[in-house]
């Protein structure tokens, strides 16, 4: 098989009579990448995907393939495999005709064709429903014969319109192994649409954050989780949320009214703050220790316990205006406990209240 | 629903039911008298002679095979063009972006509305010109497009959903097999219903067939029922129930075959 192909967006928009689903969008993905396009639902990911498919026309700017004009190529110049979140099966063809049809219609060897088909079959766990029609299949089958009907072509780019979100939670996570699986194996560009983070990190080589038909942030799941670009990244990815305060830098110290957060800015970042300027201190909810209260500690009450099993959730109340989300594996805490919070500077995250921007 | 008022109304679905089956079984039973019989006692339901004579006559008197052809035939071509042309329209209307599709849609639909005699002079005068007339062509053309079949179409496209045509498009299906190998059969039901509607009102036509064709070699079964019945070729009534008789034959038989798909369709289109 060819390898992937690079796919570049050169301020490319999309207009939808006068509103503007994609703003001057640049993205670039490289041969053989497995890019996952993560954003809230109406974001613009899927429309960027139908443009780069050549299912949307372009309101201005260049998709480009292999530095070549794509809104200028054929579907077959193109060969692009797609999946689609309804699957979109041929009703009136079985799964073995439905892996076929592309490859009978484009006069690909009877030999070749039956190879290639029970290859599929056997990866993806389909033989014994080979002769069965979409509408006697299960959900996991009839994704699992999409994904199928992509991989046959052996295209250099694949494209995947949130094919999971219509299975159990179970099958989904056998599918991303699947699909992780067709991209070690054939090393094609893959460009995957998602709203769901979980589904991003355990894909992406790396994740392009979407709203409001914008990028951004395109970096590794780690950089976009660890150093997020903006206020919307780092509140977007992260489950439980990340924990955010506004606060005011008084003396290279971050305040919130009376209560100490940071008592050296200048540990965390090179930013140079104005006195009195208003930030937003930023924590990850794993990234704070509950300890015995102590004079120098910002103290809190506990108000609530989740036992997730693997981990507890606690909500501690600082202020009445005040609580934050914090993740433990220490079970000995109880509601009602008075705890002394300790923040882990490393990862400590600051960003601009104007435009949302990281600080660090 | 109290019992009473259950059968209150059973009771009238079922002269509902008499009207109209009545004179189907009137036409059945008139088709066995004798033409004095049906002078005497034309309502009596159960002939009291029942005799085949009638179709005898028929047997000798008329090429009753050669008119069920020719109308089997005319009904033929047409429904066959009236579905593909239909089809084809429809899948514009349905796929493609082209400046004025929502008025040129209403327009076409609105024509189901503008009554037949009204289009038939101009028709006649068109067919007149082109040398059509008294032939097969001049009975079928003006018949090959439809608005009802376009507005059906298009609502049963609208059923199926984008992806499936999407996924073909970016797999560099052609057009054409788009449409023969994945629209056609997709539509199948719809088809098959929408024909049989299309091929018995064809079999059905008699105004226009009476307009065009005078060459009685080329007469369909409406016409020739005509004879029957008309101060031209008598008043015989029973000959013309028992030609009647015969001419039911192929839409029940139809209607039967693909029951199931017709009335499915009424209820999904809201054509009724």
């Amino acid at each position: 098989m060819e390898n992937g192909i690079k796919i570049e967006l050169k301020a490319v928009s999309k207009n939808f009579k006068k509103t503007k689903i994609i703003k001057e969008m640049d993205l670039l993905v490289n041969p053989g990448e497995f890019l996952v396009l993560l954003g809230p639902s109406g974001c613009g990911k899927s429309t960027t995907l139908r443009m780069i498919a050549g299912l949307e026309s372009v309101s201005a700017g260049e998709v480009l393939f292999d530095g070549k004009n794509a809104q200028k190529m054929t579907s077959l110049q193109k060969n692009i495999a797609m999946v689609f979140q309804d699957y979109a099966l041929y009703p009136n063809m079985t799964v073995s005709q439905n892996l076929e049809y592309a490859l009978k219609v484009h006069k690909v060897e009877v030999d070749v064709r039956k190879q290639r088909i029970n290859k599929i079959l056997k990866t993806l766990d389909l033989i014994k429903v080979a002769n069965n029609y979409p509408s006697q299949l299960s959900g996991g089958q009839k994704q699992r014969t999409a994904l199928g009907r992509g991989m046959i072509k052996q295209s250099r780019l694949f494209l995947l319109d949130e094919p999971l979100s219509n299975i159990d939670v179970q099958l989904r996570e056998k599918a991303r192994d699947e699909i992780q699986y067709i991209h070690q194996q054939n090393q094609q560009t893959i460009i995957y649409v998602t709203h769901d983070q979980t589904e991003a990190m355990a894909l992406g080589d790396r994740i392009a954050v979407m709203d409001n038909g914008k990028i951004q942030m395109v970096a590794t799941p780690d950089e976009i989780y660890n150093h997020p670009r903006n206020l919307f990244v780092a509140k977007f990815i992260g489950s439980p949320q990340i924990n955010l305060i506004a606060a005011k830098v008084n003396n290279n110290c971050l305040n919130k009214g009376k209560l100490q957060l940071v008592n050296d800015l200048k540990q965390i970042t090179a930013y140079q703050f104005q006195e009195e300027e208003e930030i937003y201190f930023g924590i990850r909810p794993e990234n704070i220790q509950l300890t015995a209260p102590k004079k120098e500690h910002v103290v809190g009450i506990v108000t609530q316990i989740t036992d997730y099993g693997r981990y507890q959730q606690i909500i501690v109340e600082i202020a009445t205006d005040l609580t934050l989300k914090v993740i433990s594996n220490d079970t000995t805490t109880q509601v009602g406990d008075e705890v002394g919070v300790v923040f882990n500077t490393d990862k400590i995250l600051l960003f601009d209240t104007q435009n949302g921007m990281n600080l660090n | 629903m109290s019992k009473s008022k259950t059968l209150g109304w059973h009771l009238f679905l079922i002269v509902i039911c008499l009207i109209a089956v009545l004179p189907v079984v009137f036409m059945l039973s008139n088709s066995f008298k004798t033409l004095r019989e049906s002078y005497h006692s034309i309502l009596q339901l159960i002939p009291l002679h029942p005799t085949l004579s009638n179709y005898k006559t028929l047997m000798q008197e008329v090429n009753l095979f050669g008119l069920i052809w020719n109308t089997f035939f005319m009904a033929t071509l047409v429904t066959f063009g009236k579905i593909f042309s239909s089809m084809l329209a429809a899948s514009a209307f349905q796929y493609y972006d082209f400046r004025w599709k929502k008025t040129l849609y209403f327009i076409f639909v609105a024509t189901i509305f503008v009554p037949f005699t009204t289009i038939m002079i101009p028709n006649y005068l068109v067919i007149a010109k082109l040398n059509l007339l008294n032939t097969v062509v001049g009975v079928v053309l003006p018949q090959l497009c439809d608005a009802t079949g376009i507005m059906l179409f298009t609502k049963a496209l609208e059923k199926i959903p984008a992806s499936l045509l999407e996924v073909a498009a970016i797999d560099g299906i052609p057009r054409w097999r788009i449409f023969v190998n994945l629209l056609i059969p997709m539509l199948r039901p719809n088809i098959i219903s929408i024909g049989a509607m299309f091929f018995i009102n064809s079999w059905n036509e008699y105004v226009w067939p009476t307009l065009i064709l005078k060459d009685k070699n080329s007469f369909t079964l409406p016409l020739a029922l005509q004879n029957y019945i008309s101060s031209e070729g008598g008043t015989n009534f029973p000959l013309a129930m028992a030609l009647s008789s015969i001419m039911i034959v192929v839409p029940l038989v139809i209607y039967i075959l693909f029951q199931r798909f017709i009335l499915n369709s009424i209820s999904s289109t809201g054509l009724k």
